[in-house]
Formats: structure tokens, C-alpha cells, sequence
């Protein structure tokens, strides 16, 4: 029978892993179990506070640079005929697919940075602090949404954004709410790895939801996109 | 090298992931360092040796630890070089005052300030397991270490950083 320094010892060195034992000691517990509420409101402080803004001042990665710099004279006069040949064809009107395109591939880019987000987990982020990182957006999840693992205001496109992350049986599935992102229809995107749906909200910008590929199939995308849609109350 | 197309989209793809991971890497060697400008310089000389070995990344998966990795051996190289003065903790977090207290909330502000404080053999598997999603074993290993002393440091981590913002720490565990 495992006892409380045990648990508590076992918990403040990994607070997000609970084995069975742990979980079971954790019900019948009620004293262990205030003990682990408590320290999940820290947790999540302190996921928050690691994540600092530092964006890099040059926003060009080394080798870049020095791979352009190496690129041999004719490769560059190539390059540049081809950057004038994209211009023209930006320009002609393929432009019109991008504006959507390119949110799809910077929520999947925010993705890389948020590695505790896809963590499989049995632990709730305490309501006030998933209500703390809604306020910003005005809105509140109702009930129905699902366990959610994972809440975080994310620097997104010169915002601040919600980034949850329900916990489904399907596998962790993330949403960012971009009121600042308004869009004209659903669409739809898989791209390195991660499959999503981006849908409009009228008034509201619009939800981006997505999974991991192995994880999901579109249906599964949708159908959650939907119920978090329903579970959405706005405030404003 | 390879230079033909499939060089190319290799090297494009490596540029993209190094590119993805940035963000996380930016933020692990600022915890490493406490300094945001070595932290900056530490990360585009890793980035550079990453590029040079980037044959060496057999598996894209293990691109983070493997980056992770690079980014400790540079820091650990810097100090080698430039016999880096030992810090002053409160004029660290002067120094870095403005992004530390970036947060919206002023509870987060605590937390930084208390992270600046702590100990390294503290604070590094801390940031490896909350930031970069690392398991106890990828820790142990990473920094050379055995599984129980890498749980026995994360207590000791946040029961530190607990006391230090003022939480109730009565019910916490003796070791």
C-alpha cells in the first residue's frame, strides 16, 4: 500500500505521469488528492512561465544565410529569374490561394514549439486556469468540449491565442481559437504530420483543430471541430 | 555533399525543422544560460554545427535531443572559451526584467523570478521535462544521470520553486 510521502514524492517529481498506483492512491485519498490540485495550479504557472517571448532578432538561421552566400554566381542569376517568374505568377492571381494556406501552415508551425502539448494524460488543467487563458478571447468552454490537458496563451501572428488540448479517444487533439483570424470556409489541411481543419466563426475569427496523422482520420477532425464549436460560449 | 535535387530538398527539410524547433531551443538555452543574448548566440553556433552534421540526424524524430544536445556542448564550449564571470543572479534577472515580466499575468513574473534562482542541477531537467516534453529516462540520459536522481531533482525543483512564490508547502513530502 503505497503512502502519502510516496505519492506526493512520486507526483512533485513528475506530476503529469501517474502510474495506476498512483492513480488509485489519488482516489482514495482525498487529502493526497487536494494536495495534487494544488500542485497542478502550479504546474501550470509554471508551464506558462517557461515559455518566455523570445523571439530571435535575426529571424534568418545561420546556414541559410551561408548557403545562399555559397550558392555559385549562375545558380543566383537562376534563382533570381525564378523569384521574378514566382513574382508574376503571385501577381497573376495565384495569390488567392494563399492567405489560407499560409495560416494552416503557421498553426502547424506553433505546433514544433508546444512538444507537452501532445502528451497522452489523465490530468485536467484545473478549470480556472483553462478559464484564465479563455478570458483573453472572451469566451468559456461549456462542459461537453472534453478533458482538457492542456491550456496555454500562445503568441500567434502578433496575438495572443487560446491553445487547449481535449483529450479524446482518438489521442490529443489541439485547438487554437484565432479571433484575429477570420476565414471565409472551412478548410481543410495535413500537412507534416498533423491533419486539421481550420473553420470559420462568424464574427469570431475562426477555430483551428488538429490532430497528429497517425492519430486521426478526417472524420475524427471534423466531428471534434464541431462538438468544440458547440461547446464554445462567447462572452462578447 | 550531395548537390543534386534530393541534396536539396534534404537541406530544405533540415532547414525547416531546425526552423520548427527554434522557438523551444531559443527558450531552452535561456533557462541554460539566464541571458538572453548568449542564449541567442549559443543557438546560431548550434545551429551551424547542426548544419555541418546534419548527416550524422539518422532520424528526424530524434532531431530535438539531438539539437538539445549540441546546444549543452556549445554553452559548456562557451564558458571553455570566454571564462565566462560567475553571475550575479540579481543582476541577471535586472538585466532580463523586460521579457521576464513580459507575462499578462503578474503570478507568471513570480515564477520566472524564482526559476532565475534556482539551482542548475535544478533548473535543467526541470525546463527539459516541462518545456521540452522530455521523459525521466531521456533526462537521465541526457544529462548523464540515474533515473531516481533525476526524479529525486524534479522534487526538489518545484518543492524550491513552490516555496519561493509563497505556495502552501505543508502537505509536501520529506525526502
Amino acid at each position: 500500500m503505497m503512502d502519502h510521502n510516496h505519492y506526493r514524492f512520486a507526483v512533485m517529481a513528475d506530476p503529469h505521469d501517474p502510474d495506476d498506483e498512483l492513480r488509485a492512491h489519488r482516489e482514495a485519498c482525498p487529502e493526497c488528492r487536494a494536495f495534487t490540485d494544488q500542485l497542478l495550479r502550479f504546474e501550470s504557472r509554471l508551464e506558462r512561465a517557461l515559455r518566455v517571448d523570445i523571439l530571435p532578432k535575426a529571424d534568418v538561421l545561420p546556414f541559410a544565410r551561408k548557403a545562399a552566400a555559397a550558392a555559385p554566381r549562375s545558380r543566383r542569376w537562376m534563382t533570381m529569374a525564378a523569384s521574378v517568374v514566382l513574382a508574376l505568377l503571385v501577381a497573376g492571381g495565384v495569390w488567392l490561394t494563399l492567405p489560407q494556406r499560409s495560416l494552416a501552415a503557421d498553426v502547424v508551425a506553433h505546433m514544433a514549439g508546444e512538444p507537452d502539448a501532445w502528451r497522452r494524460t489523465e490530468v485536467p488543467v484545473p478549470e480556472p486556469d483553462v478559464d484564465a487563458v479563455l478570458q483573453g478571447s472572451k469566451l468559456r468552454l461549456k462542459s461537453g468540449a472534453g478533458m482538457v490537458s492542456y491550456a496555454s496563451s500562445c503568441d500567434f501572428r502578433g496575438h495572443k491565442v487560446p491553445h487547449l488540448v481535449v483529450q479524446t479517444p482518438s489521442g490529443p487533439v489541439t485547438v487554437m481559437v484565432l479571433v484575429h483570424e477570420p476565414v471565409n470556409k472551412s478548410t481543410r489541411f495535413d500537412e507534416q504530420g498533423y491533419r486539421g481543419t481550420i473553420v470559420p466563426v462568424p464574427g469570431h475569427g475562426s477555430i483551428a483543430v488538429l490532430m497528429r496523422d497517425a492519430e486521426s482520420g478526417s472524420a475524427d477532425v471534423e466531428r471534434i471541430a464541431a462538438r468544440v464549436d458547440d461547446s464554445i460560449v462567447w462572452t462578447r | 555533399m550531395n548537390d543534386g535535387v534530393g541534396g536539396n530538398q534534404r537541406r530544405a527539410r533540415f532547414q525547416a525543422l531546425c526552423q520548427s524547433l527554434r522557438p523551444d531551443l531559443l527558450r531552452f538555452a535561456f533557462w541554460l544560460s539566464r541571458d538572453r543574448a548568449l542564449a541567442e548566440d549559443v543557438v546560431q553556433e548550434s545551429m551551424l554545427r547542426a548544419w555541418k552534421a546534419q548527416d550524422a540526424l539518422l532520424d528526424e524524430n530524434a532531431a530535438k535531443p539531438w539539437l538539445l544536445t549540441i546546444i549543452r556542448r556549445e554553452y559548456a564550449r562557451t564558458f571553455e572559451r570566454k571564462r565566462l564571470p560567475t553571475v550575479d543572479v540579481d543582476e541577471l534577472i535586472a538585466k532580463e526584467e523586460p521579457m521576464l515580466a513580459a507575462a499578462e499575468e503578474q503570478n507568471i513574473g513570480e515564477v520566472r523570478a524564482a526559476l532565475m534562482k534556482l539551482p542548475d542541477e535544478y533548473r535543467e531537467p526541470l525546463v527539459l521535462q516541462v518545456l521540452m516534453g522530455f521523459s525521466t529516462a531521456e533526462i537521465a540520459r541526457e544529462l548523464d544521470l540515474s533515473g531516481p536522481a533525476v526524479l529525486t531533482r524534479l522534487h526538489r525543483a518545484r518543492r524550491l520553486l513552490r516555496a519561493a512564490c509563497g505556495e502552501d508547502t505543508r502537505l509536501d513530502p520529506q525526502e
